[in-house]
């Protein structure tokens, strides 16, 4: 049997703090960010915005007159560090603890003497994470969708247009838990799986940019996770966002269901040092 | 028979952490695993479970493959890590808690009946904790089950004499009720009160397997003689070997009563004689300290 209850509310124990921690942060962000936002008047942005080089412009990823736009700007805030950096944290933190995090401390010893499979143990806490991953999606969505509907730019921007865009922070933390799993699956040291998924986070970033940036290494863009984390191209409120958003998701979506696969796989066959 | 290996190997790269090990534990026997760090006494216990796979050979635990059924070994099996670390933010209540949920045949009154004896506040959080009182939780989740067999890895390191004596008396109470424990420890003593059996691994090797009662029926003989020892007669000769001689000095080893080898000794030219039981100190001395072994004798 791939479930164990009695696993599922342990690692619910165990990321309950930073559920709580970052419910909080994204409860309170988007209105915060929508209050500051407001206080520059849509003229100036504009100004603001013409004073950025054409070259720079390419690293937005939409023309620069759908910033421009209320609907443009609260889309500036999922890729603000505070969404992007909290999902990442999400992703690492809870995909690391997964197998090294447990060796780490010693507590996958007494768990696996119980007559419980190692899949039940590892798909149990796949599944907590990626609900965990859902619930504070669920508070992001609410807490955008509040903002617009009643903060400074109330009456101005449909909130249903942010859906696919809340959806695409939810593919980056599966995607990133999932990958992050996988290494986690194979390695001893929690330190260590938490370096290699920062190292491949700064190489992801910088292939991007580098494929944003240059004409003749576009392709190095094609090898980036972040090249289908692009919240801010779907709150067009069309079909083409929700199908560029079955692109994205498909893609992160399908990295982390690989990644717990390919974790799983590890964890089921690999010896388990004794704590050290 | 419950626990059986047939040359049972692990070996990491050029290190050889067990070699052909090959064993059986019969049903209801309390069988004792001793030798140094390092010897390979986790390895072999943590091959029975499946946290490693062998690199040959084969382990099987009441019919159990432990490479192809891990599941099913640890479904009749309860097992004490060397070193158990819990969850340090649960209390001892939410661990009991815990792994009363995650396993069928850990009945919770019965741990917190034995975190009671062993005079443990499970009100504590586990953080708070000392690495003893970590321990008598745990032991108090392991011996809360009803598995066959119970596997206990140093179940006494880090507690008091009293919750020591506690433990003795709880494995001796799983062996009545029909149990069969694996009981790894470096001491001596603690093997000796509780077990039937006991192997000596060293360096990964299994070499010496004996009953406690027969290692406890053994006796010692150093004696001074005044003329150079003839040897033993080959009538005796499975029954009493000769360790160390020299010197004029013999000792000798007698595996059972010493009825029936008196009226050899009184035949022999001797000056003083000690006679003493061998224990189970002297036979591990044997393989682990020779030098020490020599020294005593």
């Amino acid at each position: 049997m791939m479930w164990s209850t009695a696993i599922w509310k342990r690692t619910w124990g165990d990321q309950r703090g930073l559920v709580l921690a970052l419910g909080a942060l994204w409860a309170a962000f988007p209105w915060i960010y929508l209050g500051l936002s407001a206080q520059i008047p849509m003229s100036d942005f504009q100004m603001l915005l013409r004073l950025i080089p054409e070259d720079w412009q390419r690293i937005s990823g939409v023309p620069l007159a759908e910033v421009a736009t209320p609907a443009g700007r609260v889309a500036l805030a999922f890729v603000d560090p505070v969404i992007v950096l909290a999902a990442t944290v999400w992703g690492i933190t809870r995909g690391s603890d997964a197998v090294s995090g447990q060796l780490e401390r010693g507590t996958l010893e007494m768990v696996l003497a119980a007559p419980v499979s190692r899949a039940a143990v590892f798909v149990t806490q796949a599944i907590a994470v990626t609900t965990g991953a859902a619930v504070l999606c669920g508070i992001l969505l609410a807490s955008v969708c509040t903002a617009v509907a009643f903060g400074p730019w109330a009456g101005l921007v449909e909130p249903a247009r942010f859906v696919p865009a809340v959806a695409n922070v939810f593919g980056l933390m599966v995607g990133l838990a999932g990958i992050t799993a996988a290494v986690s699956a194979a390695d001893n040291h929690r330190w260590r799986t938490i370096g290699i998924l920062c190292g491949f986070y700064v190489v992801s970033l910088l292939a991007k940019l580098v494929g944003r940036l240059s004409d003749a290494f576009g392709w190095v863009g094609w090898l980036s996770m972040f090249g289908v984390y692009e919240p801010q191209r779907l709150v067009g409120g069309t079909v083409a966002s929700w199908s560029l958003l079955a692109r994205y998701d498909g893609v992160l979506l399908g990295l982390g269901i690989l990644g717990y696969v390919v974790g799983a796989m590890i964890f089921s066959r690999r010896d388990l040092p004794a704590p050290l | 028979m419950l626990v059986r290996t047939d040359s049972l190997t692990k070996r990491y790269g050029g290190f050889t952490a067990l070699d052909g090990c090959s064993l059986g534990v019969p049903t209801g026997e309390s069988f004792g695993l001793l030798g140094p760090n390092g010897a390979g006494k986790t390895t072999l216990l943590r091959l029975l479970l499946g946290y490693i796979r062998p690199t040959s050979g084969s382990a099987v635990v009441a019919g159990c493959d432990a490479v192809a059924d891990p599941l099913g070994v640890r479904r009749r099996t309860a097992y004490l890590p060397g070193e158990a670390r819990l969850f340090r933010r649960m209390t001892g209540h939410g661990v009991l808690d815990f792994f009363a949920a995650l396993r069928r045949d850990c009945r919770r009154a019965a741990a917190v009946a034995v975190a009671d004896r062993l005079g443990l506040d499970c009100d504590r959080q586990v953080a708070r904790m000392s690495t003893g009182m970590r321990q008598k939780l745990a032991l108090a989740v392991v011996l809360a089950t009803d598995a066959p067999l119970v596997i206990l890895d140093e179940p006494t390191a880090n507690l008091d004499p009293t919750a020591r004596a506690e433990v003795l008396d709880l494995v001796r109470e799983a062996k009545r009720a029909g149990r069969t424990v694996m009981f790894s420890s470096h001491v001596l003593s603690e093997v000796e009160a509780v077990c039937d059996r006991v192997v000596i691994l060293r360096a990964g090797r299994l070499v010496h397997d004996e009953r406690i009662d027969r290692i406890r029926r053994g006796h010692r003989i150093t004696a001074r003689l005044a003329a150079p020892f003839a040897g033993v007669p080959a009538a005796l000769a499975d029954r009493v070997r000769a360790t160390a001689t020299g010197g004029g000095r013999v000792v000798l080893e007698a595996d059972d009563s010493l009825a029936g080898l008196l009226g050899w000794l009184a035949t022999l030219p001797v000056e003083e004689m000690q006679v003493e039981p061998v224990g189970l100190a002297a036979v591990y001395d044997r393989f682990h300290r020779p030098a020490a072994a020599e020294s005593r004798a």
